[in-house]
């Protein structure tokens, strides 16, 4: 299905989205590079102070733990529905792609509110348990890393689904039946055809979710305990607040880095599980 | 921060505070400009030159600042007033620094007025024109603060009755007599008064505070707070959802949530006030209108009229005698010592080295 375009017609169609990128992406962020460098002059000052503070790697340590986590319940939880997903016909598919899309169509802010009526103490949960227990049963869920869990693994799930359900989507369904007539179990069609086909579709979502979880803001501040705090809200902290461009640049830039290294690692493995197959 | 507003990442702006600007609207200002073009360009320095821009907090506030602030304003000297909501510091020093300045006064909180003050963002105020003499807080050289707002324990009367509620912060540290859920906000500001007055600090010997003494103290309280709330609406809503019992809260976010029928109430036994500012920045094109716009605000009958529609209390002395007794039962009496008013010239100066210190121990 592939069409060979000429060099000219993919410069013309890659140019619009390039000046696009150049304006409103790459020149800003130049800007935070350049703010994180210079102040009066040019200083190391921002990273010498994010080197050696001992909050911002409390913080950094908490950002990318929060973030793994996060990444592998949706990792778990979205090839479960994937798989279940394209077993379906398309037709009832559907409703079920809605189901899963819902959470793209909702403010994060009002999910990270309704989660409260969910998770509370005084939640639709515990009122359960209190209900069945006559009183004695009751879970901590708010306030702390499993809230923060659960409510970035809600917002994460379809960019889990979506590509991995598409990479199952796209195999070749005699490679399971000739595994079938050879005599496999599903457990073994599983672990020997099916999950290594789909890897491609789990490192992209493994990648997206990752790359968003780490510059998560709003959850962790409203679903967090005290020591669920994350990257974003230093930034957010130093640009707003005590008005340090400096330091907030340089938090920036780290955790850019930091997902850029976390992202050409996986972009290895891919490759290197490529070479292997 | 002190979100005592709705600010760019608090959920009640994000639910639909914003102004939005009209497709009306919009064709005016399309036509103003076009006319203008037609006129030439003197004709917007003219139109300009007769109006200032000051920035404001939306909702009931901008209701309140717009009918005894600025329109008398413009009625008296034929200046006109644009008020603009949303306004937050990192935009006002991206204006400053680029000596492009569209706010000609700004309009904020303590930490916001005084890190614009150490960054050099405002010009000093030019007492020629601004009387500052008649106001009860005094501050530094180069902003004026406009009235007191007061922060206390917020509680469920329903689920808590008089005798069931710490009333101050003694009894808000004192969780065996007064169990509950509680919750303070995330930054130190506010925290560490409370702390200290809990620990039997005397009110009128806060200043400067005991940072050792304070941060002890709350390592007691440490255990006992659920949460550390980020944003002020929450300080109320977490409140009526029966997530907490108890909360460090604002009277002008509680008695809205009472008017729209919340079971929610504040103890005005011992309440930490806080003022709001106004600040001129530097290179902007109408300092003496914007001067002169601060001077009208702090007049003490506009500033009577100011807080009769609005749940604060003035900074200027006179404005009290000119309120009514219904608007002064809804102020704390700040006569009595435990009304205790935030020093934001001592936090200016503590501010950023604290709150890293507070959220390291929030960390542990």
């Amino acid at each position: 299905m592939m069409h060979k375009l000429n060099t000219g017609t993919v410069v013309a169609l890659l140019l619009p989205l390039c000046a696009l990128m150049l304006v409103f992406f790459l020149w800003p962020l130049g800007l935070v590079g350049w703010t994180s460098i210079y102040d009066n002059g040019l200083t190391l000052d921002g990273y010498t102070r994010v080197a050696t503070s001992s909050l911002i790697h409390k913080v950094m340590a908490n950002t990318l733990e929060i973030s793994v986590i996060a990444t592998l319940t949706s990792l778990v939880l979205g090839y479960a529905i994937a798989m279940h997903l394209a077993r379906m016909s398309p037709a009832r598919r559907g409703p079920y792609l809605v189901m899963v899309m819902l959470p793209f169509w909702t403010s994060i802010l009002v999910k990270s509110f309704a989660f409260t009526i969910v998770l509370g103490n005084a939640g639709i949960i515990n009122q359960f348990l209190q209900w069945i227990s006559g009183g004695s049963w009751h879970i901590e869920m708010l306030f702390n890393r499993a809230a923060v869990v659960v409510g970035m693994t809600n917002y994460l799930l379809p960019f889990m689904v979506l590509p991995i359900m598409a990479s199952l989507l796209n195999q070749n369904r005699n490679l399971k039946f000739a595994a079938e007539i050879m005599g496999a179990g599903p457990l073994r069609i599983f672990t020997r055809i099916t999950l290594p086909l789909s890897l491609p579709g789990v490192f992209a979502g493994v990648l997206m979710c990752l790359t968003l979880s780490l510059g998560m803001y709003i959850t962790p501040a409203l679903l967090g305990g005290r020591q669920d705090m994350m990257l974003a809200n230093l930034v957010d902290f130093y640009t707003r607040q005590t008005l340090d461009w400096t330091l907030a640049s340089a938090i920036a830039i780290v955790l850019l880095v930091f997902s850029c290294a976390l992202i050409l690692m996986l972009i290895r493995a891919q490759r290197n599980q490529e070479a292997a197959n | 921060m002190n979100k005592k507003f709705p600010q760019r990442n608090d959920p009640a702006r994000q639910s639909g505070q914003a102004v939005e600007p009209s497709r009306r609207s919009i064709l005016k200002t399309a036509g103003i400009l076009a006319g203008s073009s037609v006129l030439g360009f003197p004709a917007i320095v003219r139109a300009q030159a007769k109006s200032i821009t000051v920035t404001c907090w939306g909702g009931s506030y901008e209701a309140a600042v717009r009918k005894s602030f600025a329109e008398p304003f413009t009625k008296e000297t034929g200046i006109g007033v644009t008020l603009v909501n949303s306004a937050d510091l990192p935009r006002m020093k991206v204006q400053v620094d680029s000596k492009n300045v569209s706010w000609d006064v700004f309009d904020s909180i303590g930490p916001q007025i005084m890190a614009g003050s150490e960054a050099g963002l405002w010009e000093t105020i030019d007492t020629a024109i601004v009387d500052t003499s008649g106001l009860i807080q005094q501050t530094g050289p180069d902003h004026v603060g406009t009235y007191f707002y007061a922060g206390g324990i917020g509680f469920d009367p329903a689920r808590h009755p008089e005798g069931k509620h710490p009333t101050n912060f003694a009894e808000f540290w004192d969780v065996k007599a007064f169990p509950g859920r509680r919750g303070l906000r995330s930054r130190i500001s506010e925290n560490l008064e409370m702390a200290l007055l809990a620990d039997g600090v005397d009110p009128n010997k806060l200043y400067p505070l005991d940072i050792e003494r304070g941060f002890k103290a709350l390592d007691r309280i440490k255990p006992a707070i659920q949460k550390w709330i980020e944003t002020t609406p929450e300080t109320v809503t977490l409140i009526g959802s029966k997530e907490l019992d108890f909360t460090y809260t604002y009277l002008s976010r509680v008695l809205p949530a009472k008017a729209a029928g919340m079971s929610v109430a504040i103890s005005l036994r011992q309440t930490l006030n806080s003022l709001e500012y106004l600040a001129v920045p530097k290179y902007g094109k109408k300092t003496k209108e914007a001067m002169q716009y601060v001077a009208f605000c702090l007049r003490p009958k506009q500033q009577a009229a100011f807080c009769e529609q609005v749940t604060f209390s003035p900074n200027a002395a006179k404005a009290l005698e000119l309120a009514s007794e219904q608007a002064k039962a809804n102020m704390p009496d700040m006569n009595d010592p435990n009304c205790v008013i935030i020093n934001d010239a001592w936090w200016g100066k503590h501010y950023e080295q604290l709150q890293r210190r507070f959220t390291e121990w929030m960390l542990t």
